[in-house]
């Protein structure tokens, strides 16, 4: 407190020194000018962001590829504000405009008020849906999502594992990990096999509720948070890993308090292996880490995966240019697959080449960077863990 | 303000021929005529247009923005333009903050961020060739990853565009070492208004006559549109240098900078802080308290750093000069991108903004004196301050600040022009030059023709003989 009154005494300095008229009229504007451009709470944060001269474009990925001002941070929040205020009709493009993000959350490290442009869309997004005007084909994905628990088509929701089998820990998987990267979920219960853990799976994995959040289905969101909590208190368990970034950050930032202990599968590694019960490892291999965007910055968990994989004996871990918390986005940040294929496309390319400038292996810890990214091999940190189990033990 | 040249007058069916004349020659995905376009193009940063933002206004909308890919594409679509005179605002990414970049008579906005290449990075010449649109981060950081850096820092870093950067002929932070932009070009290629491209030679220096290419630089668009350009680099510092200093007043700050540069040496950053900003950026620094701030960044090679921090320590303490270590230096450099003042206040209808002005060493206290004290007497102005924060041999450049609000029932645009006018008059009658680095736009247009008496009728007849019709960013600089 004592430092904010120093901080701003320049002001209050001025404001004690100026006449009367100015002073009033200063008193005036604090008490009354923001209600005329502020008509609503939310949008405060949006005018702060519009009146910004964009001084987080630089490392925006979706602008790095759409190179138009619409689709800068700032440029999109003018949209916004302008919508929010009713002062611009929601049009085809402007609505289309507001889904134009990759929610890697690049802007907030650059943003002298914190702010993540992904999450003043989700208010955005959710304000779109209020007024029905949601595009149809994310209304189409919300049915499908609600009808079968996972963001992809026909996909499964289960590792089929002993329904029987209880214990302290949950391994949950993910949608993707499920459906796109299996290998990643069959390695992992290698490992926890290995280790001794003590863990199982659900029968039914419902989906985190992430893309619901971020595309602003606020409703439908809050039935699978629902539903989770219920099924994660009847199994009982302390503590629940999971591969996904997204889903870490889902259950432990955007469900209500919950007592759970959420870890993402890298930290759990590392735990393991602090406590020996993962025994030495061996893999006489190069490869570059990418940090996924929700684990760096989101999370603030990169230096986990590192601390594992240098435990690997004879692994070359190498670092791409931008790494840890100034990574760059793999194309598939938020629900940018859904919403703009095409964009989260051409940010991949640019991740992948900027990755295999390093090394042609990467090593990362997110299901969907692993789909997106393209190199001569692309593995998730369990893999990479497991093999050099293996190679240690022999299998 | 908006002469929808292909909106009013010539009708719908006169844009649809030129969108798909447009369309033909850059491809459809390169043109736009879209709602959601033509509003984020319709500002850049000058004040004025944060107003229109707050009020939902967009009085300046292009028609049709298009995405050139290559300098033959820029030809094309200026030669469309001069044939249907149709007027051109050529846009990099628009931190500029006086309108040059603002569309206030309709037409194509030329945005040139698809031509983005960096085209060579070369060690033994120590340049770097790159085409306008890159934004003035991603090539410093290209630059840093191979070892590199262009001494280029200005405030907008991350958020404009080279192109940009040397149509306003920019300064950065670092530029006392390393010089401004337009220190730092050796050639470039530009398209001009009637779709000729010239391009100049790579060399570091020739005797060839006029240098007219150099004619782009600063002109905000108004005389071409620059497609690419070679700048010198540097190799990456290996050492750098942090020192801070309070002094009693300006003078005896201004005094030792003056001695230092004197002597040949040219600290990367030198910033001299009045009282007031003293007080508002360094208020956890209490040697500082009551005085002025100075900080100093030596960069470069190791041993010339050692020497540089030795001769500056030396010299500021002789001249009175209390040590206050790294720390404020490090809280610049923590800070120095932190640009919210705009955000926090226009919605409280306080304006904010800064003017930056150059004057011989002679003129300097009288200048900052009379400048601070003309704002000052504008009804409503809360606080005028400054910072210098370029330094010559010959003189300084002074960047101030102010903030207030209209009174007595005054618009917003009314007191900041109000207070606009009060500086340039009194930085003119003070012998100084209307700016420093940040251009002129529409808000310092007035003033040019005081600014460069009868150079400014040479200007124009440039302008009239390369742009006979008059259409590349009309209505910029007086032009």
């Amino acid at each position: 407190m004592l430092d904010k009154v120093k901080k701003y005494s320049w002001l209050t300095g001025a404001i004690f020194k100026a006449n009367l008229s100015t002073k009033r009229q200063i008193l005036i504007n604090f008490l009354t000018a923001k209600k005329k451009y502020v008509p609503k709470a939310e949008v405060d944060s949006i005018l702060k962001c519009a009146l910004c001269p964009n001084m987080c474009r630089f490392d925006c990925p979706v602008l790095k590829v759409e190179k138009s001002e619409a689709s800068s941070p700032a440029g999109k929040m003018r949209i916004a504000y302008l919508l929010e205020t009713g002062k611009l009709e929601f049009s085809e493009d402007a609505i289309d405009l507001m889904y134009k993000d990759a929610d890697c959350d690049a802007c907030k490290q650059w943003c002298p008020f914190n702010f993540s442009v992904g999450e003043l869309l989700v208010d955005v997004r959710r304000d779109i849906v209020e007024r029905g005007l949601a595009p149809k084909s994310l209304l189409e994905f919300q049915e499908r999502l609600k009808k079968e628990h996972t963001i992809y088509e026909g996909g499964i929701t289960s590792l089929n594992m002993d329904p029987k089998k209880g214990g302290d820990v949950l391994y949950f998987a993910g949608c993707t990990t499920l459906n796109k990267r299996k290998e990643v979920a069959d390695a992992t219960i290698k490992i926890l096999e290995k280790a001794g853990i003590n863990f199982t799976t659900l029968p039914e994995e419902w989906c985190c509720g992430a893309p619901l959040h971020t595309l602003g289905f606020h409703d439908a969101f809050r039935e699978f948070t629902e539903h989770n909590l219920k099924t994660l208190k009847k199994a009982g368990c302390k503590t629940m890993i999971c591969s996904c970034p997204a889903c870490v950050y889902a259950f432990k930032e955007l469900y209500p308090r919950n007592k759970l202990k959420v870890e993402h599968t890298s930290q759990f590694l590392l735990r393991l292996i602090k406590e020996g019960k993962i025994g030495p490892m061996e893999m006489n291999e190069e490869y570059v880490f990418h940090d996924p965007c929700v684990l760096s910055r989101k999370l603030g968990i990169y230096e986990e995966p590192r601390e594992v994989l240098n435990n690997i004996s004879k692994l070359k871990l190498k670092e791409a240019y931008f790494n840890k918390k100034d990574t760059r986005c793999c194309g598939l940040g938020g629900v940018l697959g859904i919403t703009a294929p095409e964009i989260s496309l051409k940010i991949a390319k640019n991740r992948s080449s900027e990755l295999k400038e390093v090394c042609g292996s990467i090593v990362t810890a997110c299901p969907a960077c692993e789909m997106a990214l393209k190199a001569d091999k692309v593995l998730d940190i369990s893999e990479v863990v497991l093999r050099g189990m293996e190679n240690r033990n022999g299998g | 303000m908006v002469d929808n040249t292909l909106d009013s007058p010539k009708g719908p069916e006169k844009k649809r021929e030129i969108l798909q004349k447009l369309r033909n020659k850059v491809g459809p995905e390169n043109v736009s005529d879209k709602e959601i376009d033509k509003i984020a193009y319709s500002k850049d940063y000058w004040p004025i247009t944060l107003r229109w933002v707050l009020e939902g206004k967009t009085p300046a909308l292009p028609d049709l923005i298009v995405w050139p890919e290559n300098t033959k594409q820029v030809s094309d679509v200026v030669k469309i333009a001069d044939d249907e005179e149709i007027p051109i605002v050529p846009f990099g990414e628009g931190s500029g903050v006086l309108g040059g970049a603002v569309p206030i008579n309709g037409g194509i906005v030329i945005d040139i961020k698809r031509m983005n290449r960096i085209l060579e990075i070369n060690d033994k010449n120590l340049t770097v060739t790159a085409q306008p649109g890159i934004n003035a981060m991603d090539l410093e950081r290209a630059l840093n990853k191979e070892g590199y850096t262009m001494g280029h820092s200005p405030q907008s870093i991350y958020c404009s565009a080279l192109g940009g950067n040397l149509s306003t002929r920019a300064a950065g932070q670092f530029s006392t070492k390393y010089g401004k932009i337009d220190d730092m070009l050796i050639s470039l290629e530009a398209v001009l208004p009637m779709g000729e491209i010239i391009r100049s030679k790579n060399v570091p220096k020739s005797s060839t006559g006029p240098t007219t290419e150099r004619l782009l630089l600063g002109a905000e668009g108004t005389l071409g549109i620059i497609t690419e350009a070679t700048l010198k680099i540097w190799p990456y510092p290996e050492e750098r240098a942090l020192r801070s200093y309070s002094f009693e007043n300006l003078e005896n700050g201004l005094e030792v900078i003056r001695k230092i540069l004197r002597k040949g040496m040219f600290p990367a950053v030198i910033r001299l802080y009045d009282e007031a900003e003293t007080a508002r950026h360094f208020y956890q620094t209490s040697r500082a308290k009551g005085k002025c701030m100075l900080i100093l960044v030596m960069e470069g090679n190791r041993e010339l750093v050692d020497l540089e921090k030795k001769v500056s320590e030396r010299m500021c303490e002789e001249h009175g000069g209390i040590d206050c270590g790294e720390d404020p230096v490090n809280h610049w450099f923590d800070t120095r991108f932190n640009v919210k003042e705009a955000s926090d206040f226009a919605p409280r209808d306080i304006v904010f903004d800064t003017i930056e002005v150059s004057v011989t060493w002679d003129r300097s206290l009288d200048l900052y004196s009379s400048m601070i004290s003309a704002m000052k007497k504008i009804d409503g102005v809360l606080i005028a301050s400054a910072h210098a924060s370029h330094f010559y041999p010959q003189g300084v450049c002074f960047y101030f600040t102010f903030g207030g609000t209209p009174v007595k029932g005054a618009k917003p645009e009314d007191f900041y022009r109000s207070v606009w006018n009060a500086a340039m008059r009194s930085c003119i009658d003070s012998g100084g030059s209307i700016s420093h680095h940040h251009g002129i736009g529409i808000m310092r247009a007035n003033w040019l023709k005081e600014e460069l008496g009868q150079s400014f009728e040479v200007l124009k007849r440039i302008k009239k003989t390369l742009d006979p019709k008059n259409i590349m960013n009309p209505g910029k600089m007086g032009l």
